[in-house]
């Protein structure tokens, strides 16, 4: 521009935070397209005894792993000729449309083949598909999830923020962290300050598969969600797994009573340089049918730590929508994204949870940042603890229940305190590195890690390696807990371990209740046919939406 | 005299693989436990008393206090293989064959060492074993677990990873 005389207008605009994201035009060859590409196959279907011998234009013999895992395992070959003799437009107006059930949707939807599926989702419009996704979640309530992680992976911090956290309304809480090795100190922490904050809370350890089996398996942890699946072939190589590896890992969890769920999300294929000219949505139909075929309930997807690849391209964020919604037209749970860091612009980062926020999904976000974003280990999420008043003031202008409540500051700070003195407990009475009334008294009061001092790391990494080694379960903290003094804490545990047993919170988008109850698609399962049906929220909870501290009270006056 | 354990998951799975593909009769039938549906749901609420751990502890004794006294251990919080089957059911009532599937080879590895478990899905990965290697697993799991619906899945997986050039010493797939 050098020499050009510049308009003050457009400097202005450039200067915006808009400028400084990633946009990108279409590129076929190498994946960069939202939805509906030229080169996307085309739907077609042929059953020959009861298999599926040719799919969306292939023949059996040509299959990819992935595609005849998806053609074996996730559609309903006696429906399939009805399903895929019905148009696009047909079926995405089944969607919209409040006098067709979810249930003769979902019957339509598991007998299609990946193609079609994708060309369905691009008859919508984005309002079209908000429609869809508030008939189509698959369990009637909808909730939320947080990460809660610490730049210092500081114990008592994450304690105290698990507390808050499960106490504002997140009903899955779920860490990772900045030194691998920390990995069994942040399960413990969630554990003991989930349970504190609420009774019932779920918490997660995001790390290596066999890690997390590990921590689940003693009871530090009560499901997992970063189990990837992808949608070609290469790329699920590269990512050392296949579908059947997957579904095996899938029932190891289930056989030892843990949640799980599985994760994909459009851009992944591009990211890693093997999308095979494929659209993006395309390609994440056939991870969610991998997740269908595989009988876990549900997925975590909205394109997640690739949200910067569909961001860039045209109607990509519509995109992300999608892949949601196709999660919930195969009656699965979903938990939606909205999880990672993509723009500088409040506008795009507000408008990208919209979607999921105004029709409801099962779990809105999966990962809002419990935590300033710099202590947030999953590289940043779209929002924030420091964004948390604009999210309640949202719920309150539209009157949607997004899962979480106001709070009142004295509440939060005692709450933050008795998890931060239950994991000292804990500490103490399993012989850990000691937690001192300062550091309580730091995190009590601390918004983020740059307000808490350090802690002596190579000591607590060689206890955290201790926990490991001496293999301490959810019964050995319960038991601490007890004689510390802390029996509400150690009784919560139990309720927890008890679900173990149980198993109820295997089924698809359950969530635990503070008296032991699971709520799930099973027993709490969407039945939105147009106004006045479907999810309302009740007097109470509407009260709790209300009322935010900071307004004004009309007899105040 | 019922069927042997074996004969009656065999016909469980065959069952839901056929409501997977849209035929045969509903799952909790072909099963014989006694009818838990999504009506009985959620059984910790609802059917307590089919609930017990593996050693046969009672769902509602299994407390703090029992803990706290080493009545109750850590390894009583386990799901037993018959609470998996009760799930599958009740999935399966629900119109979810998958699920029920996937609690039909959960079931069955209950019975199988953490460890073991986690050698065979590493082993389950790509370019890791040879075919040999994986009918060897298939082998253990039907005759050293009584594992028939594991055993079939990874013997398919051997034959997928075959045909893709999955198996140790492949080189990667090109196309």
């Amino acid at each position: 521009m050098a020499g050009t005389k510049r308009s003050k207008r457009f400097e202005v605009l450039e200067s915006r935070p808009v400028h400084l994201d990633g946009f990108i035009g279409e590129w076929i060859e190498v994946g960069l397209y939202a939805m509906g590409s030229p080169q996307d196959p085309k739907p077609s279907i042929r059953i020959e005894g009861g298999k599926v011998v040719e799919m969306d234009g292939k023949a059996r013999a040509d299959f990819s792993m992935i595609e005849q895992f998806v053609a074996d395992y996730a559609i309903n070959v006696k429906n399939a000729p009805e399903a895929m003799a019905k148009s696009e437009v047909e079926i995405s107006r089944m969607l919209v449309d409040i006098n067709v059930p979810r249930s003769e949707c979902t019957r339509i939807f598991t007998a299609l083949t990946p193609a079609k599926i994708a060309r369905v989702m691009d008859c919508m419009n984005i309002v079209e598909m908000m429609m869809a996704m508030q008939k189509m979640r698959c369990r009637q309530t909808p909730a939320n999830q947080a990460h809660v992680t610490s730049a210092k992976d500081h114990p008592v911090m994450l304690a105290a923020d698990a507390a808050e956290a499960t106490y504002r309304g997140f009903k899955e809480i779920e860490t990772t962290v900045g030194v691998v090795r920390y990995a069994p100190f942040n399960a413990l922490a969630l554990l003991v300050g989930g349970q504190v904050g609420r009774r019932g809370t779920l918490s997660q350890d995001a790390l290596e598969e066999a890690f997390e089996l590990q921590v689940g398996m003693r009871g530090l942890t009560s499901y997992a969600e970063t189990v990837s699946v992808y949608g070609t072939e290469r790329v699920f190589v590269d990512g050392d797994d296949t579908p059947w590896s997957k579904s095996f890992l899938a029932s190891a969890y289930a056989s030892r009573g843990l949640k799980m769920r599985f994760t994909s999300g459009t851009g992944s294929e591009v990211q890693m340089g093997a999308a095979e000219g494929k659209s993006m949505l395309y390609l994440e139909t056939l991870c969610v049918m991998v997740t269908k075929g595989a009988g876990v309930q549900g997925l975590q997807n909205g394109s997640i730590s690739c949200i910067g690849v569909p961001a860039a391209v045209p109607s990509g964020i519509r995109a992300v929508a999608a892949e949601n919604l196709i999660t919930m037209c195969l009656d699965l749970e979903v938990a939606s994204g909205s999880d990672q860091t993509f723009s500088h612009s409040d506008q795009r980062r507000t408008a990208r949870t919209m979607p999921q926020f105004f029709a409801g999904t099962d779990w809105i976000f999966s990962g809002y940042s419990s935590t300033p974003n710099y202590d947030n280990m999953f590289a940043g999420s779209n929002w924030d603890i420091t964004d948390v008043d604009d999210y309640l003031a949202l719920q309150r202008d539209f009157k949607i229940d997004g899962g979480l409540r106001p709070v009142k500051e004295e509440d939060v700070i005692a709450i933050r305190n008795k998890a931060a003195r239950a994991i000292q407990a804990v500490f103490a009475e399993l012989g850990f590195p000691p937690i001192t009334d300062d550091e309580v008294e730091a995190c009590t009061y601390a918004n983020g890690s740059k307000d808490i001092g350090d802690r002596n790391i190579p000591e607590d990494l060689k206890a955290a390696e201790r926990l490991m080694k001496d293999a301490v379960t959810g019964v050995d903290v319960a038991k601490a807990l007890a004689k510390r003094g802390f029996r509400d804490v150690a009784e919560s545990i139990i309720l927890m371990m008890r679900q173990r047993v149980a198993g109820d919170y295997l089924q698809t988008s359950a969530w635990v209740a503070s008296d032991g109850t699971v709520y799930s698609a099973v027993n709490d399962a969407n039945t939105y046919m147009g106004p006045g049906t479907g999810y309302k929220i009740p007097d109470d909870r509407w009260e709790e939406i209300k009322s935010i501290p900071w307004a004004i009270r009309a007899e105040d006056i | 005299m019922a069927q042997s354990n074996e004969e009656l998951i065999a016909s469980v799975v065959r069952q839901l693989m056929k409501e997977i593909n849209g035929g045969g009769a509903p799952v909790a039938a072909a099963a014989g436990d006694g009818g838990v549906t999504a009506a009985d749901y959620p059984l910790g609420m609802k059917r307590r008393d089919l609930l017990k751990s593996p050693r046969g502890i009672p769902f509602e004794e299994l407390t703090l206090e029992n803990v706290e006294s080493g009545k109750v251990v850590f390894e009583d919080f386990s799901i037993s293989g018959e609470v998996l089957n009760f799930q599958g059911n009740i999935a399966a009532s629900a119109g979810r064959t998958q699920i029920a599937l996937n609690f039909a080879r959960a079931r069955e590895m209950t019975k199988i060492p953490d460890e073991r478990i986690l050698e065979m899905y590493n082993s389950l990965r790509p370019h890791r074993s040879t075919k040999a290697e994986l009918l060897a697993i298939a082998d253990e799991l039907q005759g050293k677990y009584n594992a028939t619906v594991c055993a079939g899945f990874v013997k398919e997986a051997a034959d997928v990873y075959e045909r893709r050039k999955l198996l140790k010493g492949d080189l990667p797939s090109t196309d």
